[in-house]
């Protein structure tokens, strides 16, 4: 107990999210709002690139926030503030992933308009596969790594998010997703194959063409 | 000449950790060793690492002006449906307690008293010999005014049994 009081405080120390938590936990006025304001934005993005709906996105962070508050009595720092905030945020996030997969909805994809037309993006890809990924309209490209991210499985595309993003460590994705450093690690490299497979023909490569690697579904 | 086999799960799990920074000194050196003289890793190399800078395209998104605002609105909606829990009540929920405790020892200590009276006592036994030794004689019969009925020699004639 001594030691996990020992740890907190050197934490607080260091962290000064967690010092703004602490401010949360007593009820401080003010400090609930500036935790919300200096981290929305990441919450919102991690949580943009894990769904891919902005409003779905609003409404995840949103729930992210209030379970906080709701926690905040409890809380008791054990690692980095953001660490804490974003395993609230993988457990949530995961859920409502799960929860559509269930009840599958129409994605309001917009293939009707611009100059494309009704073609599916594996179309699109074949189509432009002999031009230089330059020439590619940034949104374009968005949109194909984008359908290269969903394609993955829930748990690789939020090891992506946090690695990519977030900037975390394996260790810290291991805490945040409740997985060994050796899981992470496994996950990530499969991640990363997939997304080598799915977008390996918009990069331009000096090199020759590396055959492709063995997909792993992971699912 | 026949291709070379494509890279192991375990080989390219080194590599991808390698990229990433998550090697210690001398993993790395050795992967790095390996990129240097084997072009086929080093392409593959190459191609992890290009895609993984093709995720800086996605949009990043910016939350809606009026998120914070919301967001604090909802949680002093929550404030409101939850009220602090006071420390009066904490007493109350805790005499509550200690009442149901006193309460469940007398009840216990009064069940036990009644189910020992209802123990004989010496002196009963003494005074209730006679019927315990002759149990089994009064056992067939079923009541008290059967037995001094029986006790009536006019019921039985005159007759006795040795004459």
């Amino acid at each position: 107990m001594e030691s996990i009081g020992k740890t907190s405080t050197q934490l607080a120390l260091r962290d000064p999210d967690v010092r703004l938590m602490h401010r949360v936990r007593n009820d401080e006025p003010g400090a609930f709002e500036e935790l919300v304001t200096r981290y929305q934005h990441r919450l919102i993005a991690v949580m943009h690139h894990l769904v891919g709906d902005a409003e779905e996105a609003e409404d995840l962070a949103q729930e992210v926030f209030l379970r906080v508050y709701r926690a905040r009595k409890k809380y008791h720092a054990r690692s980095r503030f953001s660490t804490w905030l974003f395993t609230i945020a993988n457990n949530l996030a995961l859920n409502s992933l799960r929860n559509r997969q269930r009840k599958p909805v129409v994605p309001l994809e917009v293939r009707d308009s611009g100059p494309l037309g009704p073609r599916p993006a594996e179309q699109l890809a074949r189509d432009r596969a002999d031009q230089p990924a330059q020439c590619i309209q940034q949104q374009e490209l968005a949109a194909l790594v984008r359908q290269a991210l969903d394609g993955l499985n829930e748990r690789q595309r939020m090891a992506v998010i946090l690695n990519k993003f977030e900037d975390m460590n394996y260790a810290e994705i291991a805490e945040v997703m409740g997985l060994s450093t050796k899981a992470v690690k496994s996950l990530l490299s499969r991640a990363r194959t997939n997304l080598r497979n799915a977008l390996a023909g918009y990069v331009h490569m000096d090199s020759q063409p590396v055959p492709k690697a063995p997909v792993d579904e992971d699912k | 000449m026949s291709e070379p086999p494509p890279l192991s799960d375990a080989e390219r799990e080194e590599l991808v950790a390698y990229l990433d920074g998550e090697l210690d000194e001398e993993a790395a050196r050795a992967v790095a060793a390996r990129i240097n003289v084997d072009p086929r890793v080093r392409a593959e190399a190459e191609a992890l690492r290009g895609t993984w800078d093709l995720l800086d395209y996605l949009p990043r998104p910016e939350p809606s002006p009026s998120f914070t605002h919301r967001t604090l609105q909802r949680v002093s909606a929550l404030r409101l449906t939850q009220p602090a829990r006071r420390p009066w009540r904490v007493w109350q929920i805790a005499a509550g307690w200690a009442a149901a405790v006193v309460l469940a020892t007398l009840v216990g200590f009064g069940g036990m008293e009644a189910f020992l009276a209802r123990q004989p006592t010496d002196e009963d036994l003494i005074r209730d010999l006679r019927i315990i030794e002759n149990k089994r004689l009064y056992e067939p019969v079923d009541d008290i005014d059967f037995l001094r009925k029986l006790a009536q020699p006019e019921l039985f004639g005159d007759d006795s049994p040795g004459s």
